[in-house]
């Protein structure tokens, strides 16, 4: 039986280039301003011309959530063809997107919709959305992606804790990261926070801590790498994956623009959520 | 108030907001370049706006969905969605009506407000809510009295908001900490006094001019002055004793930093201050008594938290109840191993090795029974391994004998690991890096098979005397090749004292140029003695 409710994200769930198709999900951007300039995250600005200017620009950009009216648009119009609609969003600790869907959802009359704050980050996101879109009722949608939202987990490996810091998401201690030493800080998103799991002077030293740490959490159901302009390294990790997780897909996502503001460049992710 | 009117006030808001944004940005708990509060709110009035520019409607009821729609498509950041929420109420509570008395303007603030309250999953006092709540509440006494006119409601309304803006440092610790009023409240605030500066100047109103409250204050006027620099450590703690003397322990600590409390009672005081120097605090209190709930938080970067409770920070006490103390010299150093999260540090090293005392009581500052020290110089070594014997505490020595292996160690540390498991792994950091110790002889001597004159640059590797020459980087270089530089990704470099810029940049550039490979990132160390000390690794 095909589902008759639609499936909606943002951009911050990094999904998978052939799963929008696939699973037949829609994605709201959310946008990065470089000064007075905004553009859509993933529709107006590619990544790569993203993170070019970031590199170059001297300010760093800001980033905002879609504006309640903007989901509103969009729920009305999945309306027409759905009898519902699941909306699964950054988590609300790091952005009003939830906030802005729920009133946006308020001002569309007669349409279900169903807002998941789903606690996490980037493609998580995107592993819940499949499960949503592989179910045939929104209801068992629902309470399929709320029985995940707690075990999904973001593992993190930023190079450089300067941009998460300047994005005022993390500071040095929490990360526990000194303030002279450039250390690469791994971090976990987990339960609402960003907890910090290790500090590594250097990054070849850094990627076998992270694929450690992950080890220690399996079973997975989903995994999946994520990456900041760093595909060879993401390709490998993701790789080694497939040949000792026979049976999951580990498919590769891009860090978006917006995530990107926080993360910078070079950033890697093993993402997850736990059996 | 009719269509046209209300129209002007918004137009007066947009303007008043406009010239006030920044102010109200400069209150932002977190002085990041994301989300603004004024920026936000200014963008959201803006879109309030757009569509009423070209509007002749002479009911209010229909400027008023007008500002309600634009508001909710252009709302940016949480307090952009909540003005929309105020927006949205406001044209609620008029619909339907093409003028509105002075009482159903203010029944329109009050029902604003509800709506903003009704927005939000869990309203939070002392924020944007407070304000207009407040300012809904002071249009309606001012209605209820027999000369109301609307410029007065709005007058009213502005003040109300005023006052409430004033006390939200009150109600919320997030603020008070940072020294400032709430943003979005405050820009509410500015929001009502354009209104009321657009009515006032519409109706004329002369009589008013007695009523009505001074002009917004500047942020800067709100704001307590935020230091320029040197924010220090907000240190806070427990004594537990017996007759504690609370004046002499306030006179003693006020000495040492600022925003100074001290309460409680001869058995138990709080203690709460901004210091540059935790340490001595600490050292100073725990010579009255028990020292429980230590907390030292590094302002500078506490007040950019916006995760709650993701602990782990320097200051917050860590759970495996195991403290850090290190031997170091050099200020630059100093810094580092403190934002490393070191707890306590003896100042000594090189050629000043401090005492087994210095040491112990730099343990028994730390408030925690099991505390690992790291020598950091090998001449420290054994009069570390004194204090063994002279305290209760479990306290085990890492025998890091440089700078490099002293860092390597601190940083595998980590709060939610034991002891032991922390010892382990911090050994095993200390003995991965490699250490360039770079300085000038000073005497004449050979030594393993060098012959080194008085003045010559010396590079040791590990301790040992390795290479001599006149030039630093031409001895670094050897040494980095001895050390085989290709199985490297990366060299530190602590500056000393003794090294200038030209000296500094023209190691970095021979370095890059024999080591291509490596990443270099040069510290100020500020130690005596050895102008260059290098970690590889």
């Amino acid at each position: 039986m095909k589902r008759s409710f639609a499936v909606v994200t943002d951009s911050t769930a990094d999904l998978p280039d052939a799963w929008r198709e696939r699973y037949d999900i829609e994605v709201v951007p959310l946008k990065v301003l470089f000064g007075e300039e905004t553009f859509r995250d993933g529709v107006d600005m590619s990544n790569e011309e993203f993170f070019a200017r970031l590199a170059t620009s001297s300010k760093l950009p800001t980033t905002s959530a879609p504006s309640p009216g903007e989901f509103a648009e969009l729920y009305t119009r999945l309306a027409k063809d759905h009898d519902g609609c699941i909306s699964i969003h950054i988590g609300r600790q790091l952005s009003a997107t939830v906030e802005a869907a729920r009133v946006g959802a308020q001002a569309v009359d007669g349409f279900r919709v169903s807002v998941i704050d789903s606690e996490t980050v980037t493609m998580p996101m995107a592993f819940l959305c499949r499960v949503a879109a592989e179910c045939t009722t929104l209801d068992e949608a629902a309470a399929a992606v709320e029985k995940r939202i707690p075990r999904c987990r973001v593992l993190a490996l930023l190079d450089t804790l300067r941009y998460i810091e300047m994005g005022g998401r993390v500071s040095r201690a929490q990360a526990m990261i000194g303030t002279m030493l450039d250390l690469k800080p791994l971090l976990l998103v987990v339960d609402r926070e960003i907890k910090p799991v290790d500090r590594v002077r250097t990054r070849s030293r850094a990627i076998p801590r992270m694929v450690e740490f992950f080890e220690k959490d399996m079973p997975v159901e989903h995994v999946g790498v994520v990456h900041a302009q760093a595909p060879e390294e993401a390709e490998l990790i993701a790789a080694d994956l497939r040949r000792r997780l026979p049976g999951l897909e580990v498919p590769v996502g891009q860090i978006g623009c917006v995530l990107g503001t926080h993360t910078g460049p070079k950033a890697l992710g093993l993402v997850y959520i736990k059996k | 108030m009719d269509g046209p009117l209300f129209k002007r006030a918004l137009l007066g808001s947009l303007s008043w907001l406009s010239s006030n944004h920044e102010e109200v940005n400069r209150l932002n708990v977190f002085p990041v370049p994301d989300g603004d509060t004024g920026t936000n709110m200014l963008l959201t009035l803006q879109s309030a706006v757009e569509d009423i520019k070209e509007s002749n409607a002479a009911e209010v009821s229909k400027i008023a969905k007008l500002a309600s729609h634009g508001s909710l498509m252009g709302a940016r950041g949480n307090s952009g969605v909540i003005l929309s929420q105020i927006f949205r109420g406001f044209a609620r509570a008029v619909e339907g009506k093409s003028s509105l008395t002075p009482a159903e303007l203010a029944t329109a603030f009050v029902e604003a407000a509800n709506a903003a309250y009704r927005a939000v999953n869990k309203p939070t006092e002392g924020t944007i809510l407070t304000v207009a709540r407040e300012a809904g509440r002071a249009a309606s006494a001012a209605a209820d009295s027999p000369d109301a006119t609307v410029p007065r409601v709005i007058a009213a309304a502005a003040a109300g908001a005023r006052a409430a803006v004033l006390k939200t440092p009150s109600q919320l610790q997030i603020l008070r900490d940072a020294g400032v009023v709430d943003a979005g409240g405050f820009g509410l605030q500015i929001i009502l006094e354009g209104m009321l500066k657009t009515v006032e100047e519409s109706e004329s109103v002369a009589a008013l001019a007695a009523s009505r409250p001074a002009a917004a204050p500047a942020a800067s006027q709100v704001a307590v002055a935020l230091p320029e620099e040197g924010w220090g450590y907000c240190t806070e703690f427990l004594i537990e004793g017996t007759d504690l003397d609370l004046e002499r322990i306030k006179n003693q600590i006020e000495a040492l930093g600022n925003s100074v409390l001290v309460v409680g009672e001869p058995e138990l005081v709080k203690v709460h201050v901004h210091t540059d120097d935790p340490t001595r605090v600490i050292t100073l209190a725990g010579g009255y008594g028990k020292l429980l709930k230590l907390n030292v938080g590094d302002m500078s970067t506490q007040h950019r938290r916006i995760l709650e409770g993701a602990g782990q920070g320097a200051g917050a006490p860590r759970s495996n109840g195991v403290g850090v103390v290190a031997v170091v010299a050099g200020s630059g150093l100093v810094q580092i191993f403190r934002g490393l999260g070191v707890d306590a540090i003896v100042e000594g090293g090189q050629t000043m090795n401090p005492s087994t005392q210095d040491m112990l009581t730099a343990i028994e500052s730390v408030p925690y029974d099991e505390v690992i020290l790291l020598a950091n110089n090998k001449n420290v070594i054994l009069a570390a391994k004194q204090v063994l014997g002279l305290t209760k505490k479990n306290v085990h020595v890492i025998e890091t004998h440089s700078v490099p292996q002293g860092v390597a160690a601190v940083v595998a540390f980590r709060g939610d690991r034991s002891g032991a498991d922390n010892l382990a792994a911090m050994k095993a950091e200390a003995q991965r890096v490699q250490t360039i110790e770079v300085t000038h002889a000073v005497r004449d001597t050979r030594s393993n098979g060098l012959k080194v004159k008085k003045g010559d640059v010396i590079g040791l590797i590990n301790d040992k005397l390795e290479f001599a020459g006149t030039d630093y980087g031409e001895v670094v270089n050897k040494a980095l090749s001895k050390l085989g530089a290709d199985s490297y990704e990366l060299v530190t470099v602590y500056r000393g004292e003794g090294a200038s810029d030209d000296e500094l940049q023209k190691l970095e550039s021979d370095i890059r140029s024999t080591h291509p490979g490596l990443e270099i990132e040069v510290q100020q160390g500020g130690q005596q003695h050895y102008p260059f000390i290098l970690s590889v690794e």
